[in-house]
């Protein structure tokens, strides 16, 4: 009975799990199990994300009717796991699919930062590689990668929905080769995979 | 065969109608014969002082049945001798009337297009305002006429500078609204990005680049 | 009362391209809205200024991407208007297969949208299918999938390919079947029926006012088509009219609108197979790129002072091109080009048509309008 709130129980729940979790931690690593657990885990994380990457319901301009295109029956990209939502905060990937103008800047900036890690960005078609054919406007950034690191590059104007699905596949042997690491420490590649280009 | 207006009627109508404009003062128009691939059609083509505008407008939509303001384009033309700005507005008539209706249902007039004449005949009309050269150039706005010229007056402000007296809610459309004042970006004096980019290059396909400049992305 | 504005947009998988819809609710009740477009603007038209006429066409295209040989024919025509070009007849014919089938194409794609927003899942799947059967048309003449750079000022790039008509004629016929089954599919679902009906009326003379054109303004009972009005290529050449719907006397509701596209569809269809039936020198003919027959010489450069502009009549109303010429290129390249579109007045008009109704209301609403937001944003 106490009357300043304090709790003399040793054993309430806070302090076990607490106690439990380090004993158990340190047992762990004392017997490498850690090491095992944390590669399994990873690889099953790993595969997880790589074969159902969500990207997010965002159409720019043409190239998203070829991601429309690749989401239908023809070419079907939900059979590779690939299911747009709508909300950012489910999403894995970006798929940028059209120009960027300064007036969208910021908000894709915030849909990319709305995006839980692990999280990458494809950019699909002409216009978000380079500004493409509005490279000489005034109102077009050239390129999205100049406000959000691109993992994967699609060229094509528009890419058909094959390279469509074939830029996701790339996208999962990135993913395997890079594991799920927070994209501000993911390292940038010297040769960068071009796609059509082995 | 199908529907077609007959081009002797448009033809009798657009005189007719060219007519009535020169009388009002400040404004003259001509018929003027377009190509449109096999065919011709004939518009009117007319030119108005900006202070006989407002008139001109009105006097269109009520007498004449211009009920369809299409386009307004905005030029600016700092080389030409007559004019530093131009405001052409687009306008058609689209000679239907109402279609009836019976018991709350509209029965649609399916119009006979060979039997149009007068002022039921469409047409295309364009009528051109020269503005001369000054820092802030302005039009009547037309906007209670024809609810269409509304957001076109606006996409002209925002891209070329010509303002609307009498227009509410003035705002940029298409360039962001954080745009500094002044900036309108069809105007000549602003140039394109990588301008004359054709002399970057060695090559008529732009893969090299000149020699002084080897090695240089952009 | 607790009224507050809310943002649908940019990124809002209702919109059919990137805007805002800002509305301000009452509860569940619109009360205001205010459209906010430019997310994609590019200034194709100052960009215009430094390109010559043919290679204008490209940009044309990716104005309006779900509908994109429509906009490049109509540069094309007011290009000939500028340079004075007579074009051969056959040419013609080739021009308007190629815009028709595009017309049903943008449609379909309309059709494939407009269902998920009322919630009916299954049509995207079915209309994107048959897309693809005219887009497979499509890819046969310009050679791409989306953009195709068909018409070249003077004529069309190549003539129709061996066999292109024999599989024109199967793909539409079996086209004209299947629509039946979407017929089917929406007038016989009370969902659908219940959130289209009596939804979003627009009345024609605000219509016309407003300048807004094409099967919105059909779907009220407005015979006005600038196919017949304005007449351009061959269409007073075959059989046809354009459909008008009957709506209530409150105006054209969304259920017109989506009627209006389904007739649009079926008479583009059967426009087509007139055209290759008639065409001069017969469908199966091949004449190579370049051959008079199907591309006239036209000058290159347009001398200072002309001015050209065509009227035509796009999948989603009534589109324009003004080019003034003599530019930078002394004469090869304009001086300016000016660009309408229909959607940029229609949106405004539609976003005013929803006040009234619910917030579930919208996506029906201004999904009925067809919205596409490149050619608005230009």
């Amino acid at each position: 009975m106490s009357d300043d709130g304090q709790n003399f129980s040793v054993f309430n729940s806070r302090i076990l799990v607490d106690t439990v979790g380090d004993v158990t931690d340190e047992a762990l690593k004392a017997s490498r199990m850690k090491e095992v657990i944390g590669v399994l885990a990873g690889r099953l994380f790993n595969w997880g994300q790589r074969k159902s990457l969500f990207p997010l319901h965002l159409g720019i301009k043409c190239c998203a009717l070829e991601m429309a295109a690749a989401g239908a029956s023809r070419f079907d990209a939900e059979r590779f796991g690939v299911f747009f939502r709508s909300s950012p905060r489910q999403c894995d990937v970006l798929l940028v699919n059209g120009p960027i103008s300064k007036k969208f800047a910021d908000p894709i900036t915030r849909l990319w930062e709305q995006m839980p890690e692990p999280k990458w960005c494809i950019a699909m078609g002409e216009c978000a590689i380079s500004g493409g054919p509005y490279f000489q406007s005034y109102n077009i950034l050239e390129g999205v990668d100049t406000i959000i690191p691109v993992d994967v590059y699609i060229p094509g104007c528009p890419p058909r929905p094959e390279a469509l699905i074939d830029g996701f596949g790339k996208l999962r042997e990135k993913i395997i080769r890079i594991g799920a690491v927070p994209s501000e420490v993911r390292p940038m590649s010297e040769a960068p995979l071009i796609l059509g280009d082995e | 065969m199908g529907k077609k207006i007959s081009a002797a009627a448009q033809l009798k109508s657009a005189e007719s109608l060219a007519a009535a404009i020169s009388m009002i003062d400040g404004a003259s128009a001509e018929v003027s014969t377009r190509s449109s691939g096999t065919q011709d059609r004939h518009t009117i083509k007319g030119s108005c002082t900006p202070a006989s505008w407002r008139e001109l407008a009105e006097t269109l939509e009520s007498k004449h049945g211009i009920d369809y303001c299409s386009m307004i384009t905005g030029i600016h033309w700092p080389d030409a001798a007559d004019k530093t700005w131009e405001v052409i507005y687009h306008l058609m008539r689209t000679g239907v009337t109402d279609p009836g209706h019976e018991n709350g249902i509209v029965q649609p007039n399916i119009t006979a297009a060979g039997s149009l004449k007068g002022g039921n005949v469409p047409l295309e009309i364009e009528i051109s305002i020269a503005l001369p050269d000054t820092r802030t150039p302005s039009v009547a706005s037309v906007q209670d006429i024809w609810v269409g010229a509304d957001w076109n007056e606006k996409e002209t402000w925002d891209l070329v500078g010509i303002d609307f007296d009498g227009h509410e809610r003035m705002r940029r459309v298409l360039n962001p609204h954080e745009t500094p004042v002044g900036y309108h970006p069809l105007q000549k004096q602003h140039k394109l990005r990588y301008h004359g980019f054709e002399e970057m290059y060695d090559d008529v396909q732009g893969f090299r680049r000149k020699p002084a400049d080897a090695g240089k992305v952009k | 009362m607790a009224e507050m504005w809310i943002s649908m947009g940019p990124q809002h998988p209702m919109t059919h391209g990137l805007w805002t819809l800002k509305i301000k609710v009452d509860g569940e009740t619109v009360i205001d809205t205010e459209p906010d477009l430019g997310y994609i603007h590019r200034g194709v038209e100052k960009i215009c200024e430094a390109r010559n006429f043919t290679q204008i066409t490209t940009y044309c295209d990716r104005l309006c991407y779900a509908s994109a040989n429509t906009w490049s024919h109509a540069y094309i025509y007011a290009t000939e208007d500028l340079l004075d070009v007579e074009v051969p007849e056959r040419a013609e014919y080739i021009r308007l297969v190629a815009v028709e089938i595009q017309r049903i194409a943008s449609h379909l794609m309309w059709l494939g949208a407009y269902g998920p927003d009322i919630g009916n899942l299954s049509i995207m799947v079915w209309c994107l299918r048959e897309r693809e059967m005219m887009m497979d048309l499509l890819q046969e003449l310009g050679g791409s999938r989306l953009h195709y750079n068909f018409p070249r000022v003077g004529g069309v790039k190549r003539d129709l390919p061996h066999g292109f008509a024999h599989r024109a004629r199967a793909k539409l016929t079996l086209f004209q079947d299947r629509i039946q089954e979407y017929e089917a599919l929406f007038d016989e679902s009370t969902i659908f029926l219940v959130r289209s009906q009596g939804v979003g009326y627009a009345k024609p003379e605000e219509m016309i006012n407003a300048g807004v054109s094409g099967p919105n303004v059909r779907a009220a009972g407005v015979d006005y088509d600038i196919r017949w009005a304005h007449p351009y290529s061959v269409y007073s050449e075959l059989d046809w009219a354009p459909a008008v719907e009957r709506s209530s006397i409150k105006g054209a509701d969304c259920y017109d609108r989506y009627r209006i596209r389904i007739e649009e569809m079926k008479e583009s269809a059967s426009m087509v197979l007139q055209a290759l039936d008639k065409m001069p020198g017969g469908a199966e003919t091949y004449h190579e790129p370049g051959d008079p027959k199907i591309l006239a010489k036209a000058p290159s450069r347009a001398a200072e002072g002309t001015t050209g502009y065509h009227h035509f009549e796009d999948s989603r109303g009534e589109s324009m091109f003004y080019i003034a010429g003599g530019g930078d290129g002394r004469g090869k390249m304009p001086y300016r080009v000016s660009i309408r579109s229909p959607m940029f007045i229609t949106i405004p008009f539609a976003a005013k048509c929803m006040v009234g109704y619910k917030v579930a209301d919208i996506p029906a609403i201004m999904g009925s309008f067809d919205p596409c937001i490149g050619e608005t944003d230009r």
